[in-house]
């Protein structure tokens, strides 16, 4: 997967650089309009991540530009600004997602992930990992061909994980995730824990073998 | 009391003093023209009597002078000083006694010298003096009238701009965008006063305008570096040589990021309800709203072992789903943050009212004036602060009505649509 990073806030560009980067994706990143426009004019990506307000305009352009030119590059748009207005314009204008800052790093990875699940061409609307099966559409998942029950969290949160696979992912983020604004109200860390503990040990049951490492006390990494 | 009230009644008192002065003055002064009028007849008389006493040689009687009383006493004093003074009349025709002039004087006659005393009527020049006394009463009468229907129309009609000035005042809002300009103002003082208040709202509106706009550009500029400090994290955990206590440290830095974010947010929000920003207003039926939130905090209640009373009617209205939404979920997690284990909640939905009801923690009634106020919570509270300022703001904007009360056990919300 080949990915386009469009953001001017240079810590924040090399951090996403970093997440993305390796097992088969490839970043490229710039922090201009102008340097953009170019490089999706004489490259193809599979998405890209922009940022609206820019130095030397802001992205709309860019999406316009896209437009233009009938690329059907996927876009993900990453903006500081929680304004109904610029995310309608944005989806009007052809993006495919619109997340406020500030996010975690793996919500921005299972959003592309599932952009790009959208986008590419063999997608029979399954998304496979190792042992595990998922039908996207029928919201089932096998392990081993057996299927396997599981609530509409811990579905949600299976999903994150193997978006996320192999990178440890903070309970702040999963918290954020699963409940959005409510966070704040909820001993939410229990939650997870019981969640994380439920799906354990269903996959464990059906493919006998631990998916999900604890990372002390602060996240979880899907294997 | 009233600028025209404390106005007539100082105008009242001046007027009558000053007339009831005049009256006296004048009652002294005709009198007294009078008085030398009448001594100026009793003086004629006594030269009358002197020529009938020189012509005939005898004292004259009383019917020789029609209209005169006159008595002669023999006196062995001297001749003194004539001596004029008021005395009583009486007259003859009715026997009445009336107010009157006397003047006592001596005459010699066959060398007798005789006290003569003259007493003339003072009837006409008394009834002058109470004629002019009434029509000066009148005059006050008539002028106090006046002066009281003046003060009342013209006055009030003076001061209307100055009380309709007061109204738009008193209507003030830093939030709206009404001008406040009182039209037709003849009274230079009310125009000034007028133009005073015009720059002075609409300074204060900019003022206002300036700190929300700053508001939000603070916001959104707070939004970046916090987004560089949770990837960081991000990325900083992915480091597994770390530390169980550095872990422990990151943990708290993320957290302080998400209260960070989410009171942004919270502020973002704020400004927008008060700039009115967020219009997409449709039908929508507060009971579905109220069931699907119900739903979503399900596993949070039996978590916490709170009961959820809903007694819900069939209630269509005319808001923005985004905000009701957050209203609806602002009240409910007040009602879940602030309640106990075992607890409960209620939610009433009428035609005209939705009531949050919660067991809580304190057993007191809240004092129902901070409650709703920018960053007044619990100690214990996890929140920003700002959920029921912003439940109260988005209530407003719709002009429903937000009140909190305790009926013990339980603590209440209650919006009046």
């Amino acid at each position: 997967m080949k990915l386009l990073i469009v953001e001017d806030e240079q810590p924040l560009r090399e951090s996403i650089e970093r997440y993305f980067t390796g097992d088969g994706v490839i970043c490229e990143s710039c922090s201009d309009l102008r340097t953009a426009v170019e490089k999706v004019d004489l490259y193809k990506y599979d998405c890209i991540l922009l940022d609206i307000g820019l130095a030397d305009g802001d992205g709309f352009t860019l999406l316009r530009h896209l437009q233009r030119e009938r690329k059907d590059e996927g876009v993900l748009i990453i903006s500081a600004r929680n304004s109904l207005d610029d995310k309608l314009m944005g989806l009007n204008l052809g993006a495919d997602d619109y997340l406020t800052k500030p996010f975690h790093l793996a919500e921005l990875k299972a959003r592309v992930s599932a952009i790009f699940r959208r986008k590419s061409f063999n997608s029979n609307n399954t998304l496979r990992y190792e042992e595990i099966e998922v039908n996207l559409p029928a919201r089932e998942v096998e392990v081993n061909g057996n299927q396997i029950t599981l609530t509409r969290k811990e579905y949600d949160m299976l999903l994150y994980l193997i978006a996320n696979k192999g990178k440890v992912i903070s309970k702040n983020a999963i918290a954020e995730h699963l409940w959005g604004d409510e966070t704040d109200l909820i001993d939410s860390f229990d939650f997870i824990y019981t969640h994380i503990k439920n799906i354990r040990k269903k996959l464990m049951d059906a493919a006998n073998k631990d998916y999900i490492r604890s990372v002390y006390g602060v996240g979880y990494k899907f294997l | 009391m009233k600028l025209s009230a404390q106005y007539t009644k100082v105008n009242f008192i001046i007027t009558i003093s000053v007339l009831v002065l005049t009256g006296v003055v004048y009652y002294g002064t005709i009198n007294y023209i009078a008085n030398r009028e009448l001594d100026r007849n009793l003086v004629g008389e006594i030269d009358e009597i002197e020529e009938y006493i020189e012509t005939y040689h005898k004292l004259p009687q009383s019917s020789d002078f029609e209209q005169d009383q006159f008595t002669f006493t023999a006196t062995n004093d001297k001749e003194v000083k004539q001596v004029f003074f008021n005395a009583a009349y009486r007259n003859q025709r009715n026997g009445k006694s009336e107010a009157g002039r006397a003047v006592i004087t001596w005459v010699t006659f066959n060398g007798t010298n005789y006290k003569m005393e003259i007493v003339l009527s003072k009837e006409s020049t008394e009834n002058l003096v109470q004629v002019i006394l009434m029509i000066t009463l009148a005059l006050i009468v008539i002028l106090l009238i006046i002066l009281a229907i003046a003060n009342r129309f013209v006055l009030d009609g003076l001061w209307k701009p100055f009380y309709q000035i007061l109204a738009n005042l008193r209507e003030f809002s830093v939030t709206e965008e009404r001008a406040h300009a009182v039209a037709g103002i003849k009274v230079d003082e009310f125009k000034e006063l007028n133009e005073a208040v015009i720059t002075m709202s609409s300074r204060a509106k900019s003022d206002y305008q300036n700190l929300k706009a700053f508001t939000e550009n603070a916001s959104h500029e707070m939004m970046t570096p916090i987004a560089v400090i949770t990837s960081k994290l991000d990325t900083l955990i992915q480091d597994e040589s770390l530390q169980q206590d550095q872990y422990a440290q990151i943990n708290d830095i993320y957290s302080a990021a998400s209260r960070l974010s989410k009171l942004n947010q919270s502020l973002l929000l704020l400004v927008k309800i008060e700039n009115d920003l967020l219009r997409d207003i449709e039908p929508i039926n507060l009971q579905d709203i109220i069931a699907e939130r119900a739903h979503q905090f399900n596993e949070l209640l039996l978590s916490k072992n709170i009961s959820l009373v809903q007694r819900l009617n069939d209630v269509e209205v005319s808001v923005s789903k985004y905000l009701i939404e957050i209203l609806i979920n602002n009240l409910f997690t007040n009602a879940i943050r602030h309640n106990v284990p075992f607890g409960m909640i209620r939610i009433e939905l009428k035609k005209n009212k939705l009531l949050f009801q919660n067991t809580g923690v304190d057993k007191m009634p809240l004092n129902p004036k901070e409650i709703f106020e920018r960053f007044q919570k619990g100690k214990a509270s996890e929140g920003t602060g700002l959920g029921l300022t912003i439940a109260h703001n988005i209530c407003k904007q719709y002009g429903w009505r937000l009140t909190y009360y305790f009926e013990d056990p339980l603590h209440t919300f209650q919006i009046d649509f």
